[in-house]
């Protein structure tokens, strides 16, 4: 064990098989309980000139490219815990290994919720903002990056720093957590973070419809934008050969969702109901397929879905599109087996009419014979500037190296 | 001839003679923006027309090494806009088009000397709005509320301006045009827009906003109440957000405030309130219906001795004229004031409250407080009259003590006015060297050459060429091979 | 307005700050530039008044100039800081006078700034120093001698539209070619030739007309200059209005301008002689008010007290004069209807003018009395605020800004999508008739009197429509 990382004891131990990130096998894993700890290993790892990799419940592993190099682990699963839950103020201050599900069972007695969806079970408070994953109720809620008011990182240096603070209210200094957020970790670790809180809604429901196709599926989603009905989520999922369901959640007390639900059921003709569907707030592929990240203009979503309908026919591999119709934000899903060729064709159809629509189409995982055909990120404006963000942060090069933008 | 009359020649050609200012007196009036504190005269004004012409005179400067500051109506209360004396003040007023409106998208794209609330008119027709509503917005600039992250009294709910920009065109510091973000969200990469928004012109200049519209409520109901003293408000306050109610604004000033707002709008808040509270639900009707019972009965539950709900938009107009004005209509009560801004936890309102009146008792100046008391940001009118002896000295502690006040209790140095040149010396008390310098590495990336709008945020500017991070153990001076270590 | 600075410092060194009240200057050495201070002895603006400013810009989205061309010189805050400058002892130079020129006085800044700066006293006192102490160019001298020649004088006005040898007879023609004043005035007078026929003789209105029914007040009456020469039957339908409500109207013959444009542009000396003159012709009548039906006179009216307070012989009387003072609105509304409404069944876009609404803060009462009209609609216009360009004289001395002005204000009109525009200024309505016509819109005009009067009298509506923008010159002969 090289020299800086042997004098930090039982915080850092030989990594196994099991290990291995994305398929590279690792060295060593650092598994610090706080912050100083945290800092401590890597300050060690940069003495050592070591790659660095975190990792939280390890649900996202395989999104972005594999790193290019991987000598730690930095596992966060002892960063856990809710070190302040101001119920007053609406806002928690937790540490990045905790699992979002263990967070929001701490904040439910006080009838409060971090309103982010998780999608993989499992996943930690800091790889949820790490790679800023949302769900459905993104549209009324925001994201991680809208609910996240500080946080604390430290820098690939070692170095331990602060932003942002415990009240939402605040424009002192940059905003770093915007910045961290969504990084895929190649800025530095986070260790804490301070999230608003908003109410439990008292009552909630969603309305259900199916439909044809696209074009009806847009026809009823902006009808919902227009009715004023505030809706927490719309989302939309097309499987394969079979129609659209539509569906709209809404939330608040129960006399108003009373009235919203006779409204939306008289706007879409559908139904209501308690239960969300089944395939709501999870991604349309399983783990080892292909998973896409497609964003458009609210009124280019029919487009999109039809655009992705056409592609699966041309390509012979149709795709399971769903998400939120409400934000502009659709996931597409491609069976493990489907000809990597079919897929890369897809992906630049896909590509294309994304970026018609005003959006972007990421490619978050792929089997590897996919990997070596497509591009997972397409067109990135503004990288050159990214570098030198990179380069300010981590001119080494040894965080989460080759994992995200521009071979960033 | 001078290397400042050289660049304005340049500028002059660039784009034309009368998008360059060089006369001194006109100069002059921009040596300020709306916190006259402060006066410096820029060298030169320029007044792009377009993005291009504000990457022309940016790239002008970057080749003179002439440091630039953006302006948009000047109104800032924190000196961001304040020119550099040996700088060019680049102007964006006349970049004012409203380019679309596209509700179906909810989104609008603006230039960034268009004003906050045309982007609400323009929307409106159509049946949304823009909601970020600081109280300058008949004047304020859709630019200034980028660099700023403005916030306004609507923010409880619907958050700041960082919520709202989904995309923008910016000049960066080396004069380059780059895109970030557009009109759907989650580009890939860096999320650098979320960066820029709030970074108070140091990390560029926007040429052009995509804004995110909201539709507009399909009811808003706004409630006065009135209350013996600030303590009762504040538990009223408490009692509402405790209940899980999300309102859309809601809003404190105390009994200095009220009579100043009497006297400048004559909005008739009832007689006798040692404080008001002015609470706006918005949503569907319902929902609104529900927890508005709610909110009148916990004013009247803590105190209020008066509730007036409004009947009609002129009504409720009213309710919120007074508040609006609040900042402006203290010049009405005292010759003089600072305007102060800071962030404590809202349950932390009534000792707070009760803090500065200690504050201002001891020294003997009077502090009129309008607040965002939904989020804990205090606005404290620090009233002074600068014509008699040591009061301004008095009323400027009381201004930096109650900033002191916010940081001991957890909370912000601004909650919406920034940072600019007004309180870069107290960003050490709430940040440590590490975090300035860390945020200081993104200014790094963006404008090494540190030539955007110098001078602001930081009080110690970094040097942007030095290795990062001590961790190699090497001693600064070492590295400068002054020093050896034995 | 403070220019303190927080003690202790502690910002960085980038020579971006002020370090005390002194300016850092590029110029080095030289503090200011070179030349006498702007302003003397003799009612500069006030420095206490500069001072109420406290730099919040809410003034600038409704300055017109601010809106055309946003720059801070040509915005009321920027104005009020090149007075300060000027009181600082910066010399009165060509730019700095533009700028004070370029000022429509439409103070619609007064109205928004949440402050209370008056900036009407401000810039007048500025206007009548520059009038004084700067030396215009010999164009610019002309322009306005020729102007003040013609303007503040009712027959000579008449002149233009009457017949064309009694014009040149009067050699008028020769100084409005002469002075570059005629192609600033054609648009003018264009614009008349669809709003009214010319007139070969105009009806002298007698000296006193007796209320009908039960007299509730004795007033006068101001008839004004360009209302008399070119809008006679306004100052007719004002007449039959009051005494339908039961007004004595006086009006003696040899009443002249009341000052209003001098005033307006600095021509302080010019304005009291006409003041003097006018407040000597109404001596002696015991009038309860004395009424005006054009705004920018009106507001000029209501500061006789100001104009005039260094005069000991007529301070008094002036202040006396001046507490009578009324719009035509407000007094009708102070007295309350006695005469019936008859319906007039139309759309109305009410403008506000300037120096009613902004300068005399006279919005309600006009409204109320149209309102109180059965069958009438009134609608508001976007932006009202907003100057339309005439400004007194400002459109014949700026055309081109005021022309881009008329056209914004012409849109908002245009989108109300009434039948008639209704306002209480000759200038206004002149302005705005023009600017339809250049965008290519038309609807039917009329003072507020000429409503309220059609109303009384019960005359059909057509009659009412039948001036527009852009009809026929050919039309039934008034009576």
């Amino acid at each position: 064990m090289p020299a800086a990382l042997d004098a930090l004891g039982d915080l850092v131990r030989r990594a196994g098989d099991g290990d291995a990130v994305a398929g590279v096998p690792a060295r060593f894993v650092g598994t610090p309980a706080t912050t100083e700890e945290a800092s401590a290993v890597l300050r060690a790892a940069a003495a050592d000139d070591l790659a660095v990799v975190v990792r939280g419940a390890g649900t996202k592993q395989d999104w972005g490219a594999p790193p290019r190099r991987l000598d730690l682990v930095l596992d966060t699963r002892r960063l856990a815990g809710v070190v302040e839950h101001a119920a007053g103020d609406l806002i928690v201050v937790v540490r990045a290994g905790t699992p979002i599900a263990e967070l929001q069972g701490k904040l439910a007695p006080a009838g409060q919720q971090l309103a982010l969806d998780a999608a993989l079970p499992g996943a930690t408070v800091g790889g949820t903002v790490a790679v800023s994953t949302s769900g459905p109720r993104r549209m009324l809620y925001g994201t991680a990056r809208d609910l996240l008011i500080g946080v604390t990182v430290v820098r690939p240096d070692g170095v331990v720093a602060r932003a942002g603070g415990k009240v939402v209210k605040n424009v002192a200094g940059y905003d770093l957590g915007k910045l961290i957020t969504g990084s895929y970790g190649t800025l530095g670790l986070i260790t804490e973070c301070v999230f608003r809180l908003h109410p439990l809604p008292a009552a909630d429901a969603v309305v259900t419809r199916r439909v044809a196709d696209p074009a009806e599926a847009g026809r009823l989603v902006a009808a919902v934008l227009a009715a004023q009905v505030v809706p927490s989520a719309i989302e939309v999922d097309a499987p394969p050969g079979g129609g659209i369901e539509v569906a709209v959640l809404v939330e608040g007390v129960p006399a108003g969702v009373r009235d919203r639900v006779a409204l939306l059921c008289r706007l879409l003709g559908g139904e209501a109901a308690q239960q969300r569907p089944d395939w709501w707030g999870t991604y349309p592929w399983r783990a080892g397929e292909t998973g896409l990240k497609v964003t458009a203009a609210l009124s280019r979503v029919p487009g999109l879905l039809a655009a992705a309908r056409d592609a699966g026919e041309r390509h012979g591999a149709p795709p399971t599109v769903r998400g939120s119709a409400g934000s502009g934000v659709l996931y597409a899903g491609l069976p493990g087996d489907a000809a990597p060729e079919a897929v890369a064709g897809i992906v630049d159809h896909l590509r294309g009419a994304a970026g018609q629509a005003g959006g972007h189409a990421v490619v978050l995982t792929a089997p590897a014979a996919v990997r070596e055909r497509v591009d997972m990120w397409g067109p990135v404006e503004g990288l050159a500037l990214m570098r030198r963000i990179k380069e300010q942060f981590d001119a080494d090069g040894r965080f989460a190296r080759g994992r995200f933008v521009g071979g960033i | 001839m001078t290397d400042i009359d050289a660049l304005a020649a340049r500028l002059r050609t660039d784009l034309a003679a009368d998008q360059v200012v060089s006369d001194r007196q006109e100069l002059r009036t921009y040596e300020c923006d709306g916190l006259a504190h402060y006066k410096v005269i820029p060298a030169l004004v320029v007044f792009p027309r377009s993005a291009e012409d504000c990457a022309r005179t940016v790239r002008a400067c970057v080749a003179a090494g002439v440091p630039f500051v953006a302006r948009g109506s000047g109104t800032g209360l924190s000196g961001g806009a304040l020119p550099h004396a040996e700088g060019v003040l680049i102007v964006t007023s006349q970049m004012r088009r409203i380019v679309q409106v596209a509700p179906e998208d909810e989104r609008a794209v603006v230039e960034p000397g268009v004003i906050n609330l045309q982007v609400t008119r323009a929307a409106s027709p159509s049946g949304y709005y823009y909601a970020p509503d600081p109280s300058s917005q008949q004047i304020c600039s859709i630019g200034g509320n980028v660099a700023e992250n403005s916030g306004g009294a609507h923010c409880l709910k619907y958050g700041f301006t960082t919520n709202h920009v989904t995309g923008a065109q910016i000049v960066a510091p080396d004069g380059e045009l780059v895109r970030l973000g557009g009109r759907a969200p989650d580009a890939p990469g860096y999320d650098l827009l979320g960066a820029f928004v709030g970074s108070e012109g140091t990390l560029g200049i926007a040429t052009e906003v995509t804004v995110r519209l909201v539709r507009l409520p399909e009811t808003v109901r706004t409630l006065l109440a009135a209350f013996p003293g600030v303590d009762e408000a504040g538990a009223a306050t408490s009692a509402i957000i405790g209940a899980g109610v999300v309102p859309a604004a809601v809003e404190m000033m105390d009994a200095l405030a009220i009579e100043a707002a009497e006297a400048a709008v004559h909005c008739g808040y009832p007689e006798g309130a040692g404080a008001v509270l002015i609470v706006e639900l918005d949503g569907p009707a319902a929902e609104v219906a529900a927890q508005f019972a709610q909110v009148e009965t916990f004013c009247a539950d803590n105190g209020a001795f008066e509730i007036r709900i409004a009947a009609d938009d002129a009504e409720r107009a009213l309710f919120w004229k007074g508040r609006k004005s609040a900042f402006a209509a203290v010049g009405r009560i005292s010759p003089d004031y600072i305007v102060q801004d800071g962030v404590i936890p809202r349950t932390a309102l009534p000792e707070v409250l009760h803090r500065i009146g200690e504050i201002s008792r001891g020294q003997g100046v009077r502090v009129a407080n309008v607040f965002h008391a939904g989020d804990g940001n205090l606005h404290p009118l620090v009233l002074f009259d600068d014509g008699v002896e040591g009061e301004a000295g008095r009323a400027e502690e009381v201004s930096a003590a109650i900033l002191a006040l916010c940081i001991e209790y957890g909370g912000s140095i601004t909650g919406e006015h920034g940072v600019g040149m007004d309180k870069a010396k107290y960003m050490p008390r709430m940040f440590t060297d590490d975090d300035l310098d860390t945020m200081q590495l993104v200014r790094c990336a963006f404008d090494p050459a540190g030539l955007a709008n110098p001078g602001k945020i930081f009080p110690t500017p970094r040097l942007c060429g030095e290795v990062p991070g001590r961790h190699r153990g090497t001693h600064p001076a070492q590295q400068a091979g002054l020093a050896e270590v034995f | 307005m403070t220019t303190q600075v927080p003690a202790g410092g502690g910002v960085d060194a980038t020579k971006g700050t002020e370090p005390t009240s002194a300016r850092q200057d590029v110029l080095g050495a030289v503090a200011r530039t070179a030349g006498e201070p702007a302003f003397d002895e003799y009612h500069p603006p006030r420095l206490d008044l500069v001072s109420d400013c406290v730099h919040c810009g809410f003034c600038l989205t409704t300055c017109p100039t601010y809106v055309l061309w946003g720059e801070e010189m040509d915005s009321p805050r920027g104005r009020i800081y090149l007075m300060k400058e000027g009181l600082d002892g910066e010399p009165m130079t060509d730019s700095m006078v533009q700028h004070f020129d370029r000022c429509l006085g439409c103070m619609a800044c007064v109205t928004a700034c949440p402050s209370g700066v008056q900036y009407d006293r401000l810039i007048e006192d500025t206007r009548q120093q520059v009038e004084r102490r700067h030396a215009r160019s010999a164009r610019d001298r002309a322009l306005r001698a020729a102007i003040f020649r013609l303007f503040p004088y009712p027959r000579r006005l008449r002149l233009l539209r009457g017949p064309l040898s009694a014009y040149q007879a009067s050699g008028l023609q020769a100084l409005v070619a002469r002075t570059g004043l005629l192609p600033r005035l054609l648009p003018t007078m264009a614009t008349l030739e669809s709003l009214a026929p010319r007139l070969t003789r105009v009806p002298r209105p007698p000296e006193r007309v007796p209320a009908r029914g039960r007299r509730r007040a004795v007033v006068g009456m101001l008839t004004g200059c360009v209302q008399s020469a070119f809008f006679p039957d306004v100052n007719s339908a004002t007449v039959r209005i009051l005494t339908a409500e039961g007004c004595d109207v006086l009006i003696p013959s040899k009443q002249g301008c009341c000052g209003a444009l001098s005033v307006h542009n600095g021509r302080a000396a010019e304005a009291q002689r006409f003041a003097r003159k006018l407040i000597d012709t109404f001596e002696g009548t015991a009038i309860d008010y004395f009424v005006v039906n054009a705004a920018g006179c009106g507001s000029s009216l209501k500061e006789y007290d100001v104009l005039l307070r260094d005069d000991p012989a007529y301070a008094e009387r002036a202040a006396a004069f001046t507490a009578k003072v009324r719009d035509l609105s407000e007094v009708l509304v102070e007295l309350g209807p006695v005469a019936e409404r008859r319906p007039l069944p139309v759309t109305v876009a009410y403008h506000d003018a300037c120096h009613l609404g902004h300068a005399q803060g006279v919005r309600a009462q006009p409204r109320r009395l149209l309102r109180g009209i059965p069958g009438l609609e009134v609608r508001e216009i976007a932006d009202p605020e907003l100057c339309c360009g005439s400004a007194g004289i400002w459109n014949v001395l700026n055309p081109e800004p005021a022309a881009q002005l008329g056209e914004r204000k012409a849109r908002s009109v245009e989108a109300t999508g009434a039948q008639l525009l209704v306002t209480a200024n000759p200038g206004c309505l002149m302005q705005i008739a023009a600017s339809l016509n250049r965008v290519g819109g038309t609807i039917a005009l009329a003072h507020t009197a000429q409503v309220l009067d059609a109303s009384i009298r019960g005359l059909p509506v057509e009659q009412l429509l039948s001036r527009s923008s852009r009809s026929a010159s050919s039309r039934p002969p008034k009576r």
